[in-house]
């Protein structure tokens, strides 16, 4: 249920973000729901998990914009991963770790999406890339984990018990 | 007689005299107040006074519980009356935003109508990162949209279309890193390319200007024409600041773009220039 479950949500956020969120943009600058939902769930869950949904929220989202494919998938399983790391060595209940943990790793991800661009040859400024794009889309995406943080806690919390 | 009965026979009779005198000194003609009369309503005054603030706080007291209840279903009314009257509110503005940026869309798209034929288009979307800049537009190939069209607002030159569906169609933006304008600086003629910078940054650069060109901050930049997609001389942004090259030897400008980037709602999609006439010579 949960193959099916997980790509349907990335899928909806990702029209979500491509529509709606220009709203809330600052500055040009939106937050990365996909990031967001996978970095919380696999700071929850683990690193093999982790990895795993990072990678399919970003192939989703490599698929919705239809080129790059996989450029998205490497740079959210990165932040996949290293979400769930951190899960296994900090207390997980609390949202001001998991706001740090948002806005780190999610720089992380960003950063290896940079790297990335550069390998495509899509060649930007490292400074602009950093203080621009990366640096503000983690603080903005860190910044949301309030709103989400229980719900999907509660929602692994539930699940693992159903295990 | 009784002794008791002489007694109530008696207190009948002065107030009975008491009020016939009473009603003589009250005839309707006599003008004015005795000066016990006079002096006796200004010592009672400020207890009528007093009484009537209270008599009137006591009758609010009681009936504002009644009242209340009424008031709660007025004010409830009234809520829902300016709700629905600020919702209006709102959607007249919108109408009027909405009609004051197609009016320039429209007399826009009036001025060159002798150099280009153009489409109007809505944006429905737009990368959903912060990286890239592209917009989707609801026109097609279904409506003649081809890639690399051009695509401006009255102010100033969006991008360029780079992929096409029936009825919809995607455009990279001129601060998206993987777009390359060619442009000159309007004063000074000064060639170079406007690349964009990051897609979220909402700024593009012009590089390889030339490192003696005149270049300041302030000067406007158009599209050069030359071996370009894009018609000539359409207004593209203006330079924010200039810096050298790291390779020493050229100059590099940042570029705020004149279209809103970041808050475009309709754009013009330019389906056909004309093609230039040439001038004839002086010598003929």
């Amino acid at each position: 249920m949960r193959f099916v479950l997980y790509p349907l949500l990335f899928g909806v956020i990702i029209i979500l973000q491509s529509t709606v969120l220009e709203n809330v943009a600052i500055a040009g600058i939106k937050p990365d729901l996909v990031m967001l939902i996978v970095i919380l769930n696999s700071f929850f869950l683990g690193t093999r998990a982790g990895a795993f949904l990072g990678f399919t929220g970003g192939i989703v989202e490599d698929l919705f914009l239809g080129s790059y494919i996989g450029l998205n998938a490497l740079a959210k399983m990165t932040a996949g991963y290293l979400a769930g790391a951190a899960g296994g060595r900090l207390y997980r209940e609390n949202i001001p770790i998991a706001t740090i943990v948002i806005f780190f790793t999610s720089l992380a991800g960003l950063m290896v999406n940079y790297l990335l661009l550069l390998y495509l040859d899509i060649t930007i400024a490292p400074l602009h890339a950093l203080l621009r794009v990366a640096l503000p889309t983690a603080a903005y995406t860190a910044l949301l984990a309030p709103f989400v943080f229980w719900r999907i806690f509660r929602y692994n919390q539930n699940r693992s018990r159903e295990l | 007689m009784r002794w008791a009965t002489a007694k109530r026979l008696f207190l009948l009779a002065v107030l009975v005299a008491v009020t016939l005198a009473a009603m003589r000194c009250t005839v309707p003609e006599r003008i004015g107040l005795t000066s016990s009369e006079s002096k006796f309503r200004d010592m009672l005054a400020p207890v009528q006074n007093g009484l009537t603030w209270l008599g009137r706080q006591g009758r609010y007291i009681i009936s504002l519980p009644v009242s209340m209840v009424g008031a709660a279903a007025r004010c409830q009314e009234l809520e829902h009356e300016v709700e629905r009257l600020e919702s209006e509110k709102i959607q007249f503005n919108e109408y009027l935003i909405e009609n004051q940026r197609l009016s320039a869309l429209l007399d826009y798209k009036k001025v060159m109508a002798g150099n280009y034929n153009s489409l109007i288009a809505s944006v429905i979307g737009r990368d959903p990162g912060n990286w890239f800049g592209t917009i989707t537009l609801n026109r097609g190939s279904s409506e003649g949209i081809r890639e690399n069209m051009s695509v401006l607002t009255p102010e100033g030159l969006v991008g360029r279309v780079i992929a096409v569906s029936a009825s919809t169609c995607e455009v990279l933006l001129i601060t998206d890193p993987r777009s390359g304008v060619g442009s000159l600086v309007q004063d000074t003629r000064t060639p170079g390319i406007v690349e964009g910078v990051a897609g979220a940054a909402g700024i593009a650069r012009m590089i390889h200007l030339p490192n003696n060109a005149l270049v300041e901050t302030g000067q406007a930049v158009v599209t050069s024409g030359q071996g370009s997609l894009f018609p000539k001389g359409i207004p593209v942004g203006r330079i924010n600041n200039v810096q050298n090259e790291p390779s020493g030897l050229f100059l590099s400008a940042e570029i705020s773009p004149f279209a809103n980037l970041n808050n475009l709602e309709e754009v013009i999609i330019v389906t056909f220039v004309q093609p230039e006439t040439p001038t004839p010579s002086a010598g003929g």
